[in-house]
């Protein structure tokens, strides 16, 4: 097993009540959520970094909108 | 960083079981090696398949698969990973797996994440689309095993994914025990499959 740090995070009411939920839904842990969440980040980080683009598309019009990540 | 885990693989030519090494976290170096080492065992093959007059569409359709450029491209991003299996110097076969982003479609698990199997191969000289005689059995069921148990690992309770090359097909159904939900557009009308974690309980028993 890969070698694992640990750290305190500092979470505001609804930032944990959104986390609980997540977790809930997807049936994980909030550690597992928050590494899957720091993943999925860095891989849109990096190719939109690339010059990607990312849209979220409407099924039923087919409308487009690109999503802006910071 | 990579760890190496040893496994057993059945022996082709005679009975027997060949002590072997799973391989997670495939470094750069590995994957130019096991290239390397498979190319021959390629060409020979598809000059063989030219002089026979063997249609192109009966070739192996994985033939064209370039693990470094799926290294390279993926490089330092933690979504990725790769998995291999050593034994006696050479690299038997090869898995990239990505662990973020993709969720099931499978009515029962609907939404819940899974391991995508993004590729899979054994060694060219590991399957029959090759040679007569293959030299390593189960190097397969070894990587898809290797898939469930890093579900298990990242909580994702053994779900795994994956689109299937049309060769492939009868192997995912009826060994691995996955579900065939059909041919998919967005994937080239690839079949794609979904492993639940009662049937990933059942394929590693």
């Amino acid at each position: 097993m890969t070698e694992r740090r640990t750290m305190t995070l500092n979470l505001t009411e609804a930032e944990m009540s959104a986390l609980e939920q997540m977790s809930e839904k997807k049936d994980l842990s909030k550690t597992a959520l928050l590494r899957q969440a720091l993943r999925l980040y860095q891989l849109l980080d990096v190719r939109l970094s690339h010059g990607e683009k990312l849209y979220f598309e409407n099924e039923l019009t087919k409308a487009k909108a690109e999503l802006m990540v910071l | 960083m990579s760890e190496r885990t040893p496994v057993n693989l059945r022996d082709g030519r005679a009975a027997g079981i060949v002590q072997a090494v799973l391989i997670d976290g495939v470094t750069r170096e590995e994957i130019e090696r096991a290239q390397a080492q498979w190319k021959p065992v390629m060409v020979e093959a598809q000059a063989r398949w030219a002089a026979e007059g063997r249609p192109r569409e009966k070739w192996p359709q994985h033939s064209h698969w370039n693990w470094l450029e799926k290294k390279d491209s993926t490089s330092g991003l933690l979504a990725y990973g790769f998995y291999g299996i050593e034994a006696e110097g050479e690299m038997q076969g090869l898995m990239m797996v990505s662990t973020a982003g993709n969720a099931c479609r499978i009515a029962s698990q609907k939404g819940k994440p899974l391991v995508y199997v993004e590729y899979l191969t054994a060694a060219p000289w590991n399957l029959r689309l090759f040679v007569p005689e293959p030299r390593y059995r189960s190097v397969g069921p070894v990587l898809i095993a290797a898939a469930v148990q890093l579900s298990r690992d990242e909580e994702f309770a053994g779900r795994i994914g994956l689109h299937s090359l049309s060769q492939s097909d009868d192997w995912y159904r009826d060994v691995c025990g996955m579900t065939d939900l059909g041919q998919d557009p967005a994937a080239g009308h690839l079949r794609y499959f979904e492993m639940t974690p009662e049937q990933a309980s059942n394929f590693l028993k």
